[in-house]
């Protein structure tokens, strides 16, 4: 396709994620190395996933169930790395804590600590859209674009653009809430968070079905918009009680 | 001003922080400020190979045969070759090439001992003019011939003349802003970059590996070249007789009181890095004597100088201002027009990405710099602290790397870019733990080659053959 229409493929898929860049993650330096090391996690893990499914590659396009176990597979190790992260991000408050008291300066606030899992969410989203989206746009600068048989309708790479900026919304605000679960120990929301991935990941499964991308796609950005307003709720939820229990307290 | 307000006091209302006082937004910044250049230098190295028609790997491309330089003095990789033929061929010419780079270098410590420095100095900028006139005007060219831009021999000739001096003057002298001075070093690293991805494929991994392996051995053997040459350096406190990348942040009056810019170690990763000679005028069959480089980290467990940036305009154009900055912690700058206040940082710790001063330290700092800054002054009073440097080398092998992983894919390339990025996070906590010279491109060259062939074996079957499908995860 042309330069133009790969930019603006390119721009659907990682422009929500440029502005949240540039407007949050940019002005602090740690928020940077916090969205490159969970980028880093998530490719690690997905090497991990690809050394394991490699022996059973290529899957013929017919059985739909073996990409239901791939994906079962998938979202399990993602969840699994997202703990880990977890961990690792609770070692580095205790540390960074302890850094602030010896240079006695405040110690990491509440909006401090969501900004870290909104850019380790980022960081996730962001290394999914590269790898699964703008991995298969450049190479193909040039002339003609690409149709998939199943979705005729609809151009390959808007398709895959789409689907990219679904999953980029739902890894960085599902981040967002895990971590606020994971701190409050709230068991509904640590059980929301990889619902919802399985949910997405197994709605792509429409699109082996010839013509399933028309219904697939939208379905993914009404559970991006869905994860969210979730989110969104999660948020105002803990910064309100944050803020009464600061002003009890003073 | 009030001593009082100055110190780094915790603010009254710790449960309300404000936006400013925040740990989130000084921590990491020189970090920060040394992965932005790579990653600037790396894509427009990825840039450059995707324009000029990267070769597919295995076969000569329609335009230029792989050049013949120092690295394919042995064995010249042609397509027809078997893969054990290529191996073993590359191997002998990585091992040519690691020799040639350690002869290179011994000569270097050799002249450094018996001070001639004249002869380095003007050797260096020599090279530089080199790198950017003729390197540079070639790769210029090529581009310039696939965007079909026209452009006449005389201005262009023009152009790459200023730019190759301004190059040469920015590179050694003091009095040029550091931002033009970072832009050139970027620029040489993306000039001799460009140019060394076009050995071919075999040979370039090999050689990486090779010149990881010959950097850990020369920075931390006791008889290590590159050792001897930091040791020389230190003992006469004199600057390292090479290409080195500052970042230097300034902290500007109304920010200094907070005091995390007093908290920083200095780390130093330094290198030499010169280029060769050149045989004929065509880029498609240059003679390079390409000895590259080895990338150094260096703490000085001294402590940073701080100084005036209108001190060191005015203390002559032949003395750096890193110079000045480099004296160790206990000597005290003789300059006449200002003072330098070079504080000492005893512990190097635990804190995760800057090592901190305590905090009795940091008052004492705060007071210093209270009395410094009632001096008049000319001009604007900026204190320069000293950011992170680092080598040309190290630019040069990240972007080979980045670059010959650019000729496959881009998944490759945004992995082997986390994977370099990785790895210099690696070495930057390292060297905040042990104080001491540490090469850089050891870890970084193993990570990023490592997430090359994983990717390139492992995971790109695997998630093309999903994304194509538009099953995604």
């Amino acid at each position: 396709m042309t330069v133009a229409a790969g930019l603006g493929y390119a721009l659907i898929a990682l422009g929500p994620a440029f502005s949240l860049f540039a407007g949050v993650v940019a002005r602090k330096p740690f928020l940077v190395l916090t969205l490159l090391s969970s980028t880093l996690f998530w490719l690690i893990s997905l090497i991990v996933l690809s050394g394991i499914w490699r022996g059973f590659l290529p899957i013929k396009s017919g059985t739909w169930w073996a990409y239901a176990i791939l994906i079962i597979t998938s979202v399990a190790l993602q969840e699994g790395t997202r703990l880990v992260f977890w961990r690792l991000y609770k070692k580095m408050e205790e540390m960074l804590d302890a850094f602030a008291d010896r240079i006695s300066k405040p110690r990491l606030s509440l909006t401090d600590k969501m900004l870290i899992s909104l850019a380790g969410g980022l960081g996730h989203g962001v290394a999914h859209a590269v790898f699964f989206c703008l991995s298969l746009l450049t190479p193909a600068f040039g002339r003609a674009t690409f149709y998939v048989e199943r979705c005729s309708k609809m151009p390959f790479f808007l398709a895959s653009a789409l689907i990219a900026l679904g999953f980029l919304v739902i890894h960085t605000f599902s981040m967002i809430i895990a971590f606020n679960a994971y701190d409050e120990k709230k068991k509904c929301d640590q059980i929301v968070v990889p619902v919802v991935h399985l949910a997405a990941a197994v709605m792509t499964l429409v699109n082996l079905a010839p013509g399933g991308c028309l219904i697939g796609t939208p379905l993914l950005l009404v559970m991006a918009a869905l994860t969210l307003q979730y989110c969104w709720r999660v948020a105002c939820r803990r910064l309100t009680e944050h803020q009464h229990r600061q002003l009890n307290n003073n | 001003m009030d001593p009082a307000a100055a110190s780094p006091a915790p603010a009254p209302a710790a449960e309300e922080p404000r936006s400013d006082a925040s740990l989130l937004d000084a921590l990491g910044g020189e970090v920060l400020a040394v992965m932005s250049p790579v990653s600037i230098c790396m894509a427009l190295v990825v840039l450059l190979i995707s324009l000029l028609s990267p070769p597919s790997s295995g076969s000569a491309a329609g335009g230029s045969p792989p050049p013949v330089t120092a690295a394919t003095l042995v064995y010249l990789e042609s397509p027809t070759d078997t893969p054990a033929q290529k191996f073993v061929g590359a191997l002998l010419d990585a091992a040519v090439f690691v020799a040639l780079v350690a002869v290179v270098t011994f000569v270097l410590v050799a002249l450094y001992y018996y001070r001639c420095t004249g002869f380095l100095k003007n050797y260096m900028r020599f090279s530089a003019f080199f790198v950017i006139f003729s390197m540079g005007g070639a790769i210029a060219a090529a581009v310039l011939r696939r965007l079909a831009a026209p452009l006449d021999a005389p201005t262009a000739f023009l152009l790459l003349f200023n730019g190759a001096a301004v190059g040469v003057l920015s590179v050694f002298a003091s009095a040029v802003p550091i931002l033009v001075r970072q832009g050139y070093m970027v620029a040489l690293a993306v000039i001799v970059a460009a140019w060394l991805s076009r050995l071919p494929e075999w040979t370039t991994w090999i050689m990486l590996v090779a010149l990881a392996l010959y950097d850990l051995v020369a920075v931390l053997a006791p008889r290590g070249p590159l050792r001897m040459l930091v040791e020389l350096a230190s003992s006469r406190d004199d600057e390292l007789p090479a290409l080195v990348y500052e970042s230097r942040p300034t902290v500007g009056p109304a920010t200094s009181s907070s005091s995390y810019a007093s908290a920083m170690g200095s780390v130093e990763m330094q290198t030499m890095a010169d280029s060769g000679r050149v045989g004929g005028s065509r880029y498609d069959r240059v003679e390079q004597d390409e000895d590259a480089s080895s990338a150094v980290v260096e703490m000085r467990d001294l402590g940073r100088g701080r100084s005036n940036i209108g001190e060191t305009n005015r203390s002559g154009g032949s003395v750096l201002p890193v110079t000045s900055t480099d004296l160790p912690s206990n000597q005290i700058g003789s300059s006449q027009h200002a003072v330098i206040q070079i504080e000492q940082s005893e512990e190097a710790e635990t804190a995760p990405l800057v090592s901190a001063a305590s905090s009795n330290n940091a008052a004492s700092d705060e007071e210093q710099r209270q009395s410094s800054s009632s001096e008049p002054m000319d001009f604007e009073m900026f204190e320069s602290t000293r950011g992170i440097k680092l080598g040309l080398g190290d630019f040069v092998f990240y972007s080979v790397l980045v670059g010959r992983a650019a000729m496959y894919d881009l998944m490759t390339v945004y992995a082997c870019y986390l994977g370099i990025i990785a790895g210099l996070g690696c070495t930057l906590i390292l060297l905040s733990i042990c104080r001491h010279a540490l090469p850089a491109l050891p870890i970084s060259i193993m990570l990023g080659v490592t997430f090359y062939f994983l990717t390139r074996l492992l995971m790109e079957p695997f998630v093309v053959g999903a994304s194509t499908n538009l099953v995604m995860f």
